[in-house]
């Protein structure tokens, strides 16, 4: 038995073909796994089977045994037609790597897997990308896999990274429930951000939040007394990182803590990515975490 | 005659004059800027502008400079030393601390024998006027010798020292070491630090630094290109053909090393048998999860081993565990007088459907109920039904006060005139007449203690959906202040309380569960919530599969599994895997053990030919397989005083020098030459500034 080890951002980035990329990063990592993840991810149902013992209790269908008098199970819920969107920030603070790979060259990665897999999954799928408004809109669709690919290749970075005018939009514009995968940086006070993404929540969606953060972003490794440009407003401000650097990680930590707590809180799926760690490794925390959750319906 | 200070440390004051200096000659402010994705962060913190300026007055600079030397020597409280030959004698007398790290990563390879070397050419460097404490540490640490200068005795101890199946926490460690060289009347205080500085273990909030004085010497076993190959957990999932019992195991494997694996055998022995094996290769840091075929459950618990490779590490190569076959747990629903055949029928269904724990149900009617049918259930459920009265009462009573569990669903057939008033005493709240919500489609469920057992497995997104359920009657009820709200109507009414009685739980919940009142019982959720709310009744705790080397065992939970067996006055051995033996009492006060190796503990009664024992594994935690070794420097850093100096202390004398610098008090004279200094240097300073401001 050979067994692949997990595929390297800075690898990826040599792969031009986005869905290439896509089904490399799924396909292997689904094989690595020995067994299918294809759950929980969607909202209907494909077929009935016979309860077996040892099946997950919470996966007994009982309005069917009301009628039947039979226990039945909902297998592969995910085997279905539901819609799967994702929102891409593709604001310039996202255009930032302090390594081989950009924080949107890794939100692109992952949207495309993501997409990718969903479809695998027979969901509709869409995409949305967000820089303070909503730049493109790929509505949900069993035949746009194509469009939603081709218009991650082609998102440049652009404007600010507000999340509520844009998000409070797509919550008015998409209609049906839908699954909704949220990559951003999330540089806004986390109240906010719970704020704007429960735009999307309350309006029935399920709502997942990736965040995706540079590893230099969390380390604060710069070194000598520097000016920094902020990428999106364009200000300068001084910075003597070695004085700076422990208050800078502690405000990033609080920020990342009270992002997590009050998205969890509020049952709010959450996500931190790292764009120094395998894609497909971070794909498998996430759908390890998904796993345990087991939806019921 | 020389100088000397009586805190030396203070010294290192004087490096406050050469920062501004070198920052200043050293760090050009680069012209371009660093693009950065956000200053959100940055702005919050005080920043001051650095402006790069000429040193201009030189006379100024030296003067400030000097104020601030002479300010530092004073607080180093210096001394002049006429007796400093007489007094190096005695002076190199040591408090020597050997740090030896005996966790499980120092069985890779020779790292133990070479460890020992280490220590004893410690000890062999041990002077007469010496004193060495050996430590062991892993997750804790023991001091297994006293402070002694007896190098046999010291050799001794290394020699019948060895590893263990403990992870690494070098805090522990370094908090004995201090606690000892603070205790000692040496003047010099040295720990010695041999291990293979295992990233994993080194915590750095939990750092202790070591007192001033005292220095670190490492001795650094890690080496290059390590190669490890780990069991780390494994999931067994059980599955039900007929009558007989199934046990899935999937193994997790971890290729912690540098170099890729290949062709490695990994094997499944279950109860002695080596049942299945399989071979695989590995990438470099590779995980991989490794399926086996199912095998049949006995009737008896069974050993198992997950047993892959054989590397240097060998202890992390293998995972226990001990299955063993679930006993169900028995439920009496007690129905109302009159009630159809199928009024129970939910719940019956559900609690006969999987699971882990199964479930024994028995079903009888109030009318027929006698206080046997109580014996041998772990929870009662009157389903619609009031309290039984008489003999039964009280046999129901008895068994929730000794940890039984009672749950009174409420339905239509259960106004509060048809309980008995010892029933209604026994409830943790009072109840009342129906609330009919079905003229607005019904009510709905407002709040969820998901802090709760019954209730956890719904906590997070998606794990279940209790708004979806509609009430159309339900009983109101008064709060009560020993009671606890498990769950709300969206009117605040309370719809689940509990409370507690003797040892048991009592339950209460304000409709019924035969979807009548309310529609959950055709809510998905329904049946993991029953499941859920009925193990809690019962006290139902999981058996653990293995445990984690340095977990606790409670005896006496695991001898309460095996039913009838008495051990009151019985001497009981508990059997490490190495094959120690330690003699228990149980008693009174619930028995714990701490599991130190990795392997099978049994649990028996002393001298008995075999009437029962109790088998639990223990494993390895995985962190300790993980080799990658840190910086040494940067514990070092984190432990020892910044700008110790090991000769300040040599210079320290026997003939106490603080009275000798009390006497001598020089401090005093430098601190009136730095004032000196100041004031001139502010005249100076302000001559200067009127030159300029007339210009």
């Amino acid at each position: 038995m050979k067994v692949s080890s997990f595929l390297d951002p800075a690898v990826l980035a040599r792969i031009d073909n986005l869905e290439l990329l896509a089904r490399t990063v799924v396909d292997g990592f689904i094989n690595g796994l020995h067994r299918s993840p294809y759950l929980g991810l969607s909202i209907d149902f494909a077929e009935h089977r016979q309860y077996m013992p040892g099946d997950d209790i919470r996966r007994i269908d009982w309005r069917v045994f009301g009628r039947t008098d039979r226990f039945y199970v909902k297998e592969f819920e995910a085997d279905t037609n539901a819609n799967f969107v994702v929102v891409l920030d593709v604001s310039r603070s996202m255009d930032y790597a302090s390594g081989e790979i950009s924080k949107l060259d890794y939100a692109r990665y992952l949207a495309a897997c993501l997409s990718y897999f969903s479809r695998q999954q027979r969901d509709r799928v869409g995409l949305v990308t967000i820089a303070g408004e909503i730049v493109d809109f790929v509505p949900p669709s069993a035949k746009h896999l194509d469009i939603v690919l081709h218009t991650i290749d082609r998102a440049q970075p652009r404007g600010s990274g507000d999340l509520a005018g844009p998000l409070l939009k797509i919550a008015e514009a998409i209609r049906g429930r839908s699954i909704i995968a949220l990559v951003s940086d999330l540089y806004e006070d986390p109240r906010a951000v719970l704020r704007a993404v429960s735009y999307l929540k309350n309006k029935g969606n399920d709502v997942i939040v990736f965040q995706v953060l540079d590893p230099a972003e969390i380390e604060f490794p710069f070194d000598g007394p520097v000016h920094f440009e902020d990428l999106e407003s364009g200000e300068r401000v001084p910075v003597v990182p070695e004085l700076q650097r422990e208050g800078y990680r502690d405000l990033m930590r609080a920020h990342l803590d009270d992002v997590s707590r009050l998205l969890l809180d509020n049952r709010i799926d959450y996500s931190l990515f790292n764009t120094s760690e395998p894609l497909d490794h971070a794909l498998f925390s996430y759908l390890l975490r998904r796993e345990k959750l087991n939806r019921v319906r | 005659m020389g100088f000397s200070f009586l805190a030396p440390l203070f010294l290192a004051g004087m490096a406050a004059i050469a920062v501004p200096i070198i920052i200043h000659l050293t760090h050009r402010q680069r012209k371009e800027a660093i693009a950065f994705p956000s200053l959100m962060f940055v702005r919050q913190i005080p920043y001051r502008t650095v402006r790069r300026q000429r040193i201009r007055h030189w006379l100024l600079f030296l003067m400030r400079s000097a104020a601030i030397v002479l300010v530092v020597a004073a607080f180093a409280r210096p001394l002049l030393d006429r007796s400093t030959a007489a007094a190096a004698a005695f002076a190199t007398a040591r408090e020597v601390v050997i740090l030896l790290d005996r966790s499980h990563s120092m069985a890779y390879g020779n790292r133990w024998s070479r460890a020992q070397d280490a220590a004893r050419r410690v000890v062999d460097g041990v002077g007469p006027d010496d004193r060495v404490t050996l430590v062991l540490f892993g997750e804790r640490a023991e001091a297994v010798t006293q402070p002694t200068a007896d190098r046999a005795l010291l050799r001794a101890a290394l020699d019948a020292a060895g590893t263990s199946s403990s992870v690494t926490r070098y805090g522990p460690a370094f908090q004995l070491a201090r606690e000892i060289t603070e205790r000692s009347d040496k003047p010099r205080s040295e720990v010695v630090l041999i291990t293979d500085f295992q990233k994993a273990g080194w915590d750095p909030r939990q750092a202790q630094r070591l007192p001033e004085g005292t220095g670190l010497t490492s001795v650094d076993l890690s080496e290059e290109g390590t190669t490890n190959l780990a069991v780390t957990g494994a999931a067994l999932t059980r599955s039900r053909d007929g009558e007989r019992e199934r046990v899935t195991v999937t193994a997790r494997l971890a290729n912690l090393g540098g170099n890729a694996l290949e062709d490695v055998q990994v094997s499944l022995t279950v109860g002695g048998e080596r049942l299945q094996e399989q071979r695989l290769d590995l990438e470099p840091g590779a995980f991989v999860s490794l399926h086996f075929e199912p095998f049949v459950l006995q009737s008896r618990p069974l050993r198992g081993i997950v047993r892959a490779g054989d590397d240097a590490l060998p202890g992390d190569n293998a995972f226990h565990f001990v299955v063993e076959p679930d006993e169900p747990l028995g439920v009496l629903v007690i129905e109302p007088r009159g009630a159809d055949a199928d009024h129970s029928l939910y719940l019956r269904r559900a609690l006969e459907v999987g699971g882990r724990p199964g479930f024994r149900v028995a079903t009888g009617r109030i009318t027929q109920l006698s206080p046997a049918d109580i014996d041998g259930q772990a929870a009662v459920i009157l389903n619609d039904a009031p309290f039984p009265t008489g003999a039964t009462g009280r046999r129901l009573r008895e068994f929730v006060e000794a940890g039984g569990g009672l749950w009174a669903v409420l339905g239509r057939r259960s106004p509060p005139g048809a309980w008995p008033t010892e029933g209604l005493e026994f409830l943790p709240v009072r109840f009342g007449g129906p609330v009919d919500r079905s003229a607005a489609g019904g009510g709905t469920l407002g709040y969820l203690d998901y802090d709760h057992p019954a209730f956890e497995l719904f906590r997070t997104p998606r794990s279940g959906d209790f708004s979806a359920t509609r009430f159309f009657r339900y009983r109101r009820t008064d709060a009560s202040e020993q009671a606890r709200s498990l769950a709300r109507f969206d009117d605040g009414s309370a719809a689940m309380v509990e409370g507690r009685r003797g040892e048991g739980t009592v339950m209460l919940w304000a409709s019924d569960l035969e979807n009548f009142w309310n529609d959950l019982a055709v809510q998905p959720v329904f049946l993991p919530f029953v499941h859920e709310a009925v193990k809690h009744l019962a006290g139902y705790v999981e058996p653990k599969s293995w445990y984690q080397v340095g977990d606790v065992l409670d005896l006496a939970q695991n001898i309460e599994t095996l039913g009838d067996v008495d051990i009151e006055g019985v001497e009981l051995v508990l059997e490490s895997p190495s094959g120690g033996r330690t003699v228990l009492e149980v008693g009174e006060e619930p028995a714990m053990v701490r599991l130190e190796e990795a392997g099978f503990h049994e649990l028996r009664p002393a001298g008995d030919g075999g009437s029962w024992s109790i088998a639990a594994a223990a494993n390895l935690d995985p962190s300790e397989s993980d080799l990658t070794p840190l910086d040494p420097e940067e514990l070092t850093a984190a432990v020892t005083a910044q700008g110790e100096s090991e000769a300040a202390n040599l210079e320290a004398v026997v003939l106490s020098p603080q009275e000798r610098e009390r006497r001598q008090g020089l401090w005093w004279y430098l601190l009136v030459g730095a004032a000196g200094l100041l004031l001139a240097e502010t005249l100076i300073s302000n001559r200067t500034r009127g030159s300029y401001a007339k210009r």
